[in-house]
């Protein structure tokens, strides 16, 4: 996937978080008027930050400063002498500017002092889950009056994202058989550890939560359209990056058929080491080697752990950076939540 | 009047309506506690189950463990009693007289445990899975029974602990049914180090953690404390699991100490010789 924030894709911009950049813009055009106030734009991986941020960049190109982060922050200069004398600083990535180690909050700390001091305006863009962190341990929130969460979209909305991209028609294929209806209660056999040492299984119900009910397609293309995007969004949970990757893994251009959007099972079980490491790219997005080894510590294998991770489908790697495959996106906030590695 | 008594119990007893004892009974009374086992067994497997796959949620699906088994047994011995006599009303009432008296003299510690097992179950000053301190022993609960609960301490020994006894003594449950317990870690150092270091030290060591929680009701905090010779430092931090408890204060003991000694902080060192203080 390419950089969000450089899609130079104007219908699509134009489509997407309409509302959100509204909000940013209006905030922007009161400075001049000297009423500002610190905006955080929160959102998970793919989620559409940087596209928000990429398109307030281009509006206002003589009023911003704008800064990408990339890497861990490692000097205070980064922070401190790149804004140059613009009004508005637009900082991208913030998420770079803590660690989750000893002595890893140094670079927040001076950042946090710095937008305290500063009488410029300061639009920031944060990981969702560094976010939680660091309100939860540095009570970062109390610095941002306006926080602004990345809407999850809606299976129109995406439909639309998506499509902004292809001038030519898409033609939809429904290949798949109508599905049954899934029992509600089915029975399982589970083994029971008797006294001497017997084993028995015994039939026990199984209550079906995750079921559905089926989906009737329809016969026209707009009804296969619609029930195709159903799925992704379905899958992607409304990101929209997710929802895209999904989108162009399953595309033949110019013949989708919905029985190529994969729909695979989440089931996780990781050592409490693989977890951290996943966390760790989780929240920072996308991550070098060198910065992922610099927060995980000695203690942690990263050569073997991410080795695992990659082999779980659960990591990807993209020119030296590491981040958190999209398919499996929210597998992963769902098994970490569910440990409560992210809170 | 005691044999007056007597005679009167026996004519009770005598009144009763035995069931003629043949194998079709020994089968039925074995069916039903066959039953009554497999039942209690495969109930608690899956209320573990679901709670296992309910991840935070775990203990209360696990609490209705005992409960079910009060219920599953006690519908049992009914079944049973049934299957032998086949009672009136009347008769189970007066029956249920004598078999209380036969438990109050001949069985009074168990029916004591099996009490206050229901006591336990319906009142929940622990659940299956907390981590309790009773008596000296500190563990997590792995099994509510009628008569005892089991408790699996740190070094793996289960410890079998009378219901009764823990009824009348105080307990002390760590996490109260949730799944995120407040570990205390203490860091005792040097009276000459820099002790506000050490206190940022220990705050990033516990707040960085993989094992951490943090949230409004799930706050951390890091206490200072001068002693003569020493300064203890002690972080009080959430563990996200009480499982991981020993984990939690390891790995935080561990990275602390890491960068402490980087820092040049050093542990407490014993005085040469302590001044005798008698003297003035």
């Amino acid at each position: 996937m390419e950089d969000e924030a450089s899609v130079p894709d104007e219908k699509e911009e134009f489509v997407l978080f309409e509302e959100e950049i509204n909000r940013i813009q209006e905030a922007i055009d009161s400075v001049a008027k000297g009423e500002f106030s610190h905006i955080a734009l929160v959102g998970e991986p793919f989620a559409g930050q940087h596209l928000i941020m990429g398109r307030i960049r281009d509006k206002n190109p003589d009023v911003a400063s704008y800064i990408p982060f990339f890497n861990v922050i490692k000097g205070k200069e980064a922070i401190t002498s790149t804004y140059g004398t613009k009004e508005i600083v637009l900082m991208d990535r913030c998420h770079f500017l803590a660690l989750r180690k000893i002595g890893g909050f140094a670079m927040l700390d001076a950042f946090l002092d710095m937008i305290s001091m500063s009488g410029k305006m300061f639009i920031t863009t944060w990981n969702s889950f560094t976010w939680s962190y660091l309100r939860a341990v540095k009570g970062i929130d109390k610095f941002f009056p306006v926080v602004i969460e990345v809407p999850k979209l809606d299976s129109k909305t995406l439909m639309e994202a998506v499509l902004s991209h292809y001038e030519g028609d898409i033609k939809f294929i429904d290949d798949t058989e109508q599905p049954e209806e899934q029992p509600l209660v089915t029975t399982k056999s589970v083994p029971l550890n008797l006294p001497f040492g017997y084993r028995l299984n015994v039939p026990w119900p199984w209550v079906n939560l995750n079921r559905r009910p089926p989906e009737h397609h329809g016969e026209t293309q707009s009804d296969i359209e619609k029930v195709v995007f159903d799925k992704i969004t379905r899958i992607a949970k409304g990101n929209y990056g997710v929802g895209l990757r999904i989108w162009e893994r399953s595309l033949d251009y110019p013949k989708i058929r919905l029985s190529k959007i994969p729909d695979t099972p989440c089931s996780l079980d990781l050592t409490i080491n693989e977890a951290f490491l996943l966390y760790i790219v989780l929240s920072m997005e996308s991550i070098s080697f060198t910065d992922l080894a610099e927060i995980a510590g000695p203690e942690i294998d990263i050569e073997q752990t991410l080795y695992r991770l990659n082999s779980h489908g659960l990591v990807e790697q993209e020119k030296g950076y590491y981040r958190v495959n999209p398919e499996t996106l929210n597998c992963v906030i769902a098994y970490l939540k569910r440990i409560r590695m992210v809170w | 009047m005691v044999l007056t008594t007597l005679n009167e119990t026996e004519g009770v007893i005598a009144e009763l309506p035995f069931r003629e004892f043949d194998s079709g009974m020994v089968l039925d009374i074995l069916y039903i506690i066959v039953l009554a086992y497999v039942l209690v067994k495969v109930l608690s497997f899956a209320f573990r189950k679901i709670g296992d796959m309910a991840g935070s949620h775990r203990i209360t699906a696990t609490m209705l463990i005992p409960l079910l088994k009060i219920v599953i047994y006690a519908s049992a011995i009914y079944f049973i009693i049934a299957a032998v006599l086949q009672p009136s009303l009347s008769q189970l009432v007066a029956f249920s007289g004598l078999f209380g008296a036969a438990l109050g003299f001949g069985l009074k510690d168990i029916f004591a445990d099996i009490i206050g097992g229901i006591v336990i179950a319906f009142e929940r000053p622990y659940r299956i899975g907390d981590k309790i301190s009773v008596l000296g022993t500190y563990g997590e609960v792995q099994d509510i029974g009628l008569r005892a609960t089991r408790i699996v301490t740190p070094d793996d020994s289960l410890v079998s602990i009378p219901n009764y006894t823990i009824f009348k003594e105080a307990t002390a449950s760590g996490n109260a049914g949730k799944t995120e317990m407040m570990v205390v870690i203490d860091l005792f150092i040097d009276a000459e180090s820099d002790a506000v270091a050490a206190m940022d030290i220990l705050r990033d060591a516990a707040v960085t953690s993989k094992y951490v929680y943090i949230s409004p009701g799930c706050p951390f905090t890091i206490l200072l404390e001068d002693f003569p010779f020493y300064k203890r430092i002690r972080a009080r931090a959430y563990v996200n699991d009480h499982r991981n408890e020993f984990e939690f204060h390891s790995e935080v003991t561990r990275r602390a100490w890491i960068a402490l000694q980087r820092e040049g902080i050093r542990p407490p060192r014993f005085p040469a010789h302590i001044p005798d203080m008698s003297r003035d």
